[in-house]
């Protein structure tokens, strides 16, 4: 068998693997562990594409939330019934057309997605006239922005009451299967020629500019794709937790998804996973320091936030102590395997 | 299409023409009136003590540095202040004075990224795998696999690029500015740290790849002996003016030149 029919081989038997893991939880798991794992799925496909531009590009965007927000809220209004809508919104009726628009979940996700890379494509041409810092501030300014309109425009999003009672469409299916979808999609564009000029201008603009790579092209193409499935994770999120609401789309997601792309490693797509895995899993396991804690001989009362300090501590431990992230630039590869065992194997022949 | 400029005819169509380039930072003109043109397949040298404004030069050339005034035309087109990616896609490569290579990527995926503007697929058919897509990526590995062996570099294929050692890493940089197919190559400095061995094998490599791919080159050079023995014609910078121009050994016993390297004779 050649390297690739083996190759091909693993990954299907490593889907398999995944796909019966799922199944097991989905027939016997415990709510809360299918929440954990639809969590998982969810954060992979917004960390995997959060680092398409960040790690990838090499520019610091600091507004994945707004995408995030306008993949939920768009996704949810086309899965509500007119009914459902009309019992939401009782401040203000919900504007025509969106009143009476209704698409089943896997259209809502798509034109999620589509919204969020429309509203990217609006503002990539102001963002992508400065880079570092400045651009940073820019799509900090953005994300917020996109918080507030949702806050404000009672006759679309509902203002601060936010969508309630939407049906929960996400189960493990459709969180890992848009997470692999997204993995797929993602790894074969950055290993592509297109993904070789994106870190060619992360390394070097001026150099990849003088080899005939246009910045902004790249940029906007790795902008546009990023946002799309943040849009679409967005809507993931939305129809799992089902009450959506501005609140949930402040810097502190972003922060998240930073926390997760540079623990596993900017560039690495990996890494991204590790760490939305680990975060997922993390977000969970560490509730137990913001429950009250009996020591025994006292109660230490439970401090809500506790989670994100610590998330905070190990973010600065991981800066200080591995600056590149689990995995650096690193990918796992079967490959890499592949070359082991078969220089375990001549080892091993020889006497 | 045959290449217009090769035919001997009178009224043949300008290849490069540089007229009168200004560039003013602040208050400081780096480079004053400057204008050059070149024909093809010509060794032309650029030269002056530090801060002359040869670098400056090839950053107006390959669009980096807009300037102050001046004109430059390239195969009858006006491309002054154009993007870069744009001027290199017409033809015009070049190398860094201070190395720029793609740290973080192999030799080989350097070399790559030069190629990308040559592909015919668009980006979804390179996230779904379609086989056009695969065929495009096969034809730019193997070509640059081919520009890497023709530097003497394919044996270092896999290794990152930050690895190689530093007049591996010139030759590199050449590879890549040939890998965008230009007509005419800008070297700046590809001597530049070099031992005399590396420099002497880099004078012999610079007229074998002008020969095989019909190029012309214009490069920058401290080295005085490599210059002298390579370049057809030479043009001196100081200040940013134009103090000489002729061939090498014009170049060798003109007094300003003299003046410029050596400054005022003292008195005892
Ligand atoms: N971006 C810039 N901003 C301000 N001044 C600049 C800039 N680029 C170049 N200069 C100035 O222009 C002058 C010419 O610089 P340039 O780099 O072209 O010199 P050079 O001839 O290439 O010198 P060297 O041999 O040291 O490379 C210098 O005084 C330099 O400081
Ligand atoms: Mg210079």
């Amino acid at each position: 068998m050649t390297r690739d029919r083996v190759k091909l081989v693993l990954n299907i038997l490593a889907l398999l693997l995944l796909f019966s893991i799922l199944y097991f939880f989905d027939r016997y798991g415990s709510p809360y562990h299918v929440r954990i794992l639809n969590n998982m799925g969810i954060f992979i496909t917004l960390a995997v594409s959060y680092n398409l531009v960040n790690g990838y590009c090499g520019v610091l965007h600091l507004g994945p939330n707004a995408f995030i927000a306008i993949g939920a809220y768009t996704s949810s209004l086309l899965t509500m019934s007119p009914l459902e809508k009309q019992m939401n919104f009782i401040i203000e009726p919900l504007m025509w057309p969106l009143s009476v628009l209704q698409a089943p979940f896997s259209l809502s996700l798509i034109c999620g997605g589509v919204a969020a890379a429309l509203f990217a494509f609006l503002i990539s041409f102001p963002v992508f006239r400065v880079r570092g810092d400045y651009l940073a501030i820019v799509t900090l300014g953005f994300g917020e922005v996109v918080r507030v309109l949702c806050n404000a425009s009672q006759s679309v999003t509902n203002g601060p009451l936010g969508l309630k009672g939407l049906t929960p469409h996400t189960n493990l299916w459709w969180s890992w299967g848009i997470a692999v979808l997204t993995l797929i999609l993602v790894v074969r564009l950055v290993n592509s020629s297109y993904g070789r000029a994106m870190k060619a201008i992360r390394d070097n603009e001026p150099a990849a500019m003088a080899m005939g790579v246009n910045p902004f092209r790249h940029l906007l193409m790795a902008f546009l794709i990023s946002a799309f499935f943040c849009g679409v994770g967005g809507g993931l999120l939305a129809h799992l937790i089902t009450t959506i609401s501005p609140t949930l789309f402040t810097f502190f997601l972003t922060f998240n998804l930073l926390i997760i792309v540079v623990v596993g490693g900017l560039g690495s797509t990996t890494g991204a996973v590790l760490g939305a895995i680990l975060f997922a899993w993390g977000g969970e396991a560490l509730r137990v320091v913001e429950s009250p804690m009996n020591l025994g001989f006292m109660t230490l009362p439970g401090i809500p936030g506790m989670r994100m300090v610590l998330f905070s501590v190990i973010l600065m431990l991981v800066i200080i102590f591995m600056r590149r992230g689990i995995m650096g630039h690193r990918e796992f590869s079967w490959d890499w395997i592949l070359d082991k065992l078969q220089r375990k194997e001549a080892e091993l022949k020889k006497p | 299409m045959p290449a217009p400029f090769l035919s001997p005819e009178r009224n043949m169509p300008m290849f490069l023409k540089i007229e009168k380039l200004v560039m003013q930072f602040g208050g400081l003109t780096a480079v004053d009136s400057f204008s050059l043109e070149l024909q093809p397949g010509e060794l032309v040298g650029l030269i002056g003590p530090n801060g002359a404004g040869k670098t400056t030069v090839f950053n107006m050339v390959t669009g980096t540095y807009k300037p102050s005034a001046g004109k430059i035309h390239w195969l009858d087109q006006d491309i002054t202040g154009l993007p870069v990616h744009q001027i290199t896609a017409k033809g015009l490569a070049r190398t860094f004075q201070n190395v720029r290579l793609f740290a973080e990527m192999t030799v080989l995926e350097n070399v790559m990224v030069s190629m990308h503007i040559t592909l015919q697929a668009s980006f979804w058919k390179a996230m779904l795998g379609l086989p056009h897509y695969r065929k495009e990526e096969r034809r730019i590995r193997d070509e640059a696999l081919e520009y890497l062996r023709e530097l003497g570099l394919a044996h270092l294929a896999d290794e990152k690029a930050s690895s190689l050692a530093y007049g591996q890493q010139r030759r590199l940089e050449i590879a890549r500015a040939l890998a965008t197919k230009p007509r005419l190559l800008l070297l700046d400095e590809p001597a530049a740290g070099m031992n005399p061995l590396e420099t002497k094998d880099l004078a012999q490599l610079v007229r074998e790849i002008r020969d095989k791919y019909g190029l012309t080159v214009l490069l920058i050079e401290h080295d005085m002996k490599f210059v002298m023995g390579l370049c057809e014609r030479i043009k001196v910078l100081d200040h940013g003016i134009t103090i000489a121009e002729g061939t090498p050994s014009e170049i060798q016993s003109n007094p300003h030149v003299i003046k410029a390297y050596l400054g005022e004779p003292k008195h005892a």
